[in-house]
């Protein structure tokens, strides 16, 4: 599926997450908190989403451990920061024509 | 203990697998339409159904990635996946957005419509079998593979109407 602008929340709040290194519990629990719990991502929709951001080079692997085999850590790329920063000026666009309804 | 049954529509499926786990029978093992279940608690357990998107794949990932996340996958059965989750562990639903539950039925429909084909053809060669040697085996058959065919048309139809449904909320919220 294509995943350009406008984004996703899913797609919006991931990327946010990952700007920092972050595995898959911790990408769901920080949107979780980011949202006051109103933007939840199920496990289906998260493993879509980061496989779709992988292979469009949005988000790449940071870690794995290999003791566990478990806990891949996923990291912002340039191609993803670019792709957010894009949005967030559209976003921005839409706020600041909103104001005109005042 | 083990249950016969034929579900075709995923999202009944699991209903069904919820309604065995509060009444204590969690899902052990699934193999052609043949459910084990195991006691469990009354309710311990909530059940969702995945597709995968192909036979092999990555699989370890997919499920080293969802045991991470607290979800367990019980069962593989071809591309299909059976999971669950400790209800007390907080709710359990795969798809919680229109774009991931959308893409989730194209691809479950994709799923079908190989098998829609195969089923008509073979329908139409008992057809013609039994119009031709009037034989009633031939007809038998051709009743089942009728009600095959039906059923699997009836899955994509309703995954086609879940799609058209998720699009109207879309619009309606962006």
């Amino acid at each position: 599926m294509d995943y350009s602008s406008p984004l996703t929340e899913a797609i919006f709040y991931i990327l946010l997450a990952v700007r920092a290194p972050n595995h898959g519990y911790g990408i769901i629990q920080d949107v979780n908190e980011m949202t006051g719990g109103r933007v939840v991502l199920g496990p289906g929709t998260l493993y879509g989403a980061i496989n779709t951001m992988l292979s469009k080079g949005w988000i790449c692997l940071f870690s794995e451990d290999k003791e566990s085999r478990k806990k891949k850590e996923y990291l912002l790329t340039k191609i993803g920061r670019e792709i957010f920063e894009k949005e967030v000026k559209r976003l921005n666009e839409l706020v600041e024509n909103a104001k005109k309804m005042d | 203990m083990l249950k016969f049954k034929l579900y075709y529509d995923k999202d009944a499926e699991e209903v069904w697998l919820r309604e065995m786990s509060l009444k204590g029978w969690g899902l052990k093992k699934f193999f052609l339409g043949f459910y084990t279940f195991e006691p469990c608690e009354p309710g311990e357990y909530n059940y969702q159904i995945d597709l995968l998107d192909n036979w092999s794949g990555n699989k370890s990932d997919y499920v080293a990635f969802m045991e991470d996340l607290g979800v367990e996958v019980i069962e593989q059965w071809w591309r299909w996946v059976y999971l669950r989750k400790k209800a007390a562990a907080g709710p359990f639903e795969m798809y919680t957005d229109a774009e991931s539950k959308i893409i989730l039925y194209r691809k479950i429909i994709n799923f079908f419509k190989i098998f829609l084909v195969i089923e008509a053809i073979c329908f139409f060669m008992e057809l013609t079998a039994t119009i031709r040697t009037g034989n009633f085996v031939f007809g038998i058959f051709t009743v089942l593979l009728g009600a095959i065919s039906f059923a699997i048309l009836t899955v994509v139809w309703k995954c086609k109407w879940k799609i058209e449904q998720l699009r109207n909320e879309e619009s309606r919220v962006s």
